[in-house]
C-alpha cells in the first residue's frame, strides 16, 4: 500500500519495487497465453504501464497482486483478441513427435520413445496449438480451470465475469477442446491400424 | 440411448474434478460404449495436454525493469507533446472550416467581377457615364450644352414637371 502511495506521487524507484516483486506472476500467467517469449515480455510490459496509469484507481482494499492479476487477465485477453486465430488444427498439420505422444498416450504411455522433457515439450507444443484454434474466452477458462484447478469463484474475479458465466464458458470450450482433440486421436488410431495391417 | 452417455459428466468438469461416483459412472459406461470410451480418452488427454502447457513458464529477463521503466518515461513525454494534439483533435475541424470560410470571403471581396471597384472608383465611374441621370439633368459643361443643343434649360425641365402635375 505504501509502494502504490509512492508510486502514485511519481516515485520511480517505488514503482521499479512493484515490479521486481510481482513481475514472476505476471510473466508466469502471460506465459500460459503466450509461448513466445517476446510476446510474454510485451504482454507484461503493458500490464505494468497499464498499473502505472491506473494506481489512482487501485484502493488499496484487495492485494496488489489480485489488482495486477485482474490487469493481466484483461491485457492477455485483449493481446489474443488481437492475435490472428488459426481456423482448425488437422491431422495433417501434426508433426512426427505430435504423432509420436498421442500414439503413447492411446497406448498407455508405454510405447514411448523420448525422455519425459522431450514429451513435456511437445505435449505442450501441441497444446498451444490446439489452444491456438479457440476463441481467447475458451483459452482463459480451461487453462485457469482445466488447466491449473483454479476455483470457478477466482475466475470470475480475475474476469470480472460472473460465476455462471464462467461455468458455461468452462464447458464449451471442454467441450470444444475434447473433440478437437477426439479428432486427432481418431487420426492416430486409423494410421496406427493401417500400418499393423502392412506388418502382416 | 444418448442420455445414457456421458458426454455431460465429462464436460460438466475437467477429468481431475470428476467426484468417485461419477467417475464410477463414467467407468461402468466406457466398458461397452465405445463412443463414450474414446470421448472420455480425449477428456483425459486435453487435461493432460493444458497440465503441460501450463507447466511452461517464462521468467522475465533482468533488464525488463530497465525497459518498463523507459517506456513509461517515453509515454511521459508523449504525453505532454500530444496534449496540443488533442486540443487540435477536438477543434480541429471548426477552426478549419472558419479559417476556409474566411479565405473563401477575401478571395470573393477582392477578384469576383463587379465587387473590386470601391466607392472612390464608383464615383468616378458615374462622373464620367455621360447617360447618367445627374448628366442629362444638370450637367452644364459647355461642350456637352455645345454639343447637345436641343437639351432642355432647368426652367423648362420644371415647368414639363408641373405641367405633368396639373
Amino acid at each position: 500500500m505504501e509502494l502504490a502511495r509512492l508510486a502514485r506521487a511519481g516515485d520511480e524507484a517505488a514503482f521499479a519495487e512493484i515490479m521486481r516483486r510481482y513481475s514472476p506472476r505476471v510473466f508466469r500467467f502471460a506465459s500460459r497465453y503466450f509461448r513466445r517469449r517476446e510476446l510474454v515480455e510485451e504482454a507484461a510490459q503493458e500490464v505494468f504501464l497499464k498499473a502505472f496509469t491506473q494506481l489512482d484507481s487501485f484502493e488499496g482494499r484487495g492485494s496488489m497482486e489480485g489488482w495486477l492479476t485482474r490487469i493481466t487477465t484483461n491485457t492477455c485477453l485483449n493481446l489474443l483478441r488481437s492475435a490472428k486465430r488459426r481456423p482448425e488444427l488437422t491431422s495433417a498439420d501434426l508433426s512426427e513427435d505430435e504423432g509420436d505422444w498421442l500414439d503413447g498416450k492411446l497406448a498407455g504411455a508405454s510405447a514411448e520413445r523420448h525422455r519425459a522433457s522431450e514429451r513435456s515439450l511437445v505435449a505442450a507444443d501441441l497444446a498451444g496449438r490446439v489452444l491456438e484454434t479457440m476463441s481467447p474466452e475458451d483459452r482463459l477458462v480451461l487453462t485457469l480451470v482445466d488447466g491449473e484447478d483454479t476455483p470457478v469463484k477466482e475466475v470470475a474475479e480475475m474476469t470480472g465475469w460472473s460465476v455462471s458465466k464462467v461455468k458455461v464458458q468452462a464447458f464449451r470450450a471442454r467441450r470444444k477442446m475434447r473433440k478437437a482433440v477426439e479428432k486427432l486421436l481418431s487420426y492416430q488410431r486409423k494410421k496406427s491400424d493401417e500400418n499393423l495391417e502392412t506388418a502382416r | 440411448m444418448r442420455d445414457e452417455h456421458i458426454f455431460n459428466i465429462i464436460e460438466h468438469a475437467p477429468p481431475s474434478g470428476l467426484s468417485d461416483g461419477e467417475l464410477a459412472r463414467v467407468h461402468a459406461h466406457t466398458e461397452h460404449c465405445r463412443e463414450c470410451r474414446h470421448a472420455f480418452e480425449a477428456a483425459q488427454i486435453s487435461q493432460l495436454l493444458l497440465r503441460e502447457r501450463v507447466a511452461e513458464t517464462i521468467e522475465p529477463s533482468p533488464f525488463f525493469q530497465t525497459r518498463v521503466l523507459a517506456a513509461l518515461r517515453e509515454r511521459q513525454v508523449g504525453g505532454e507533446t500530444s496534449a496540443f494534439r488533442r486540443l487540435w483533435n477536438a477543434t480541429g475541424a471548426l477552426v478549419s472550416s472558419m479559417a476556409a470560410t474566411v479565405a473563401a470571403l477575401v478571395v470573393l471581396t477582392v477578384f469576383a467581377p463587379g465587387t473590386a471597384q470601391t466607392s472612390g472608383a464608383r464615383e468616378a465611374v458615374s462622373a464620367y457615364d455621360s447617360y447618367s441621370a445627374e448628366e442629362v439633368l444638370f450637367d452644364q459643361s459647355d461642350a456637352t450644352a455645345a454639343a447637345a443643343g436641343d437639351q432642355m434649360s432647368y426652367g423648362q425641365v420644371l415647368s414639363t414637371l408641373y405641367e405633368s402635375d396639373e
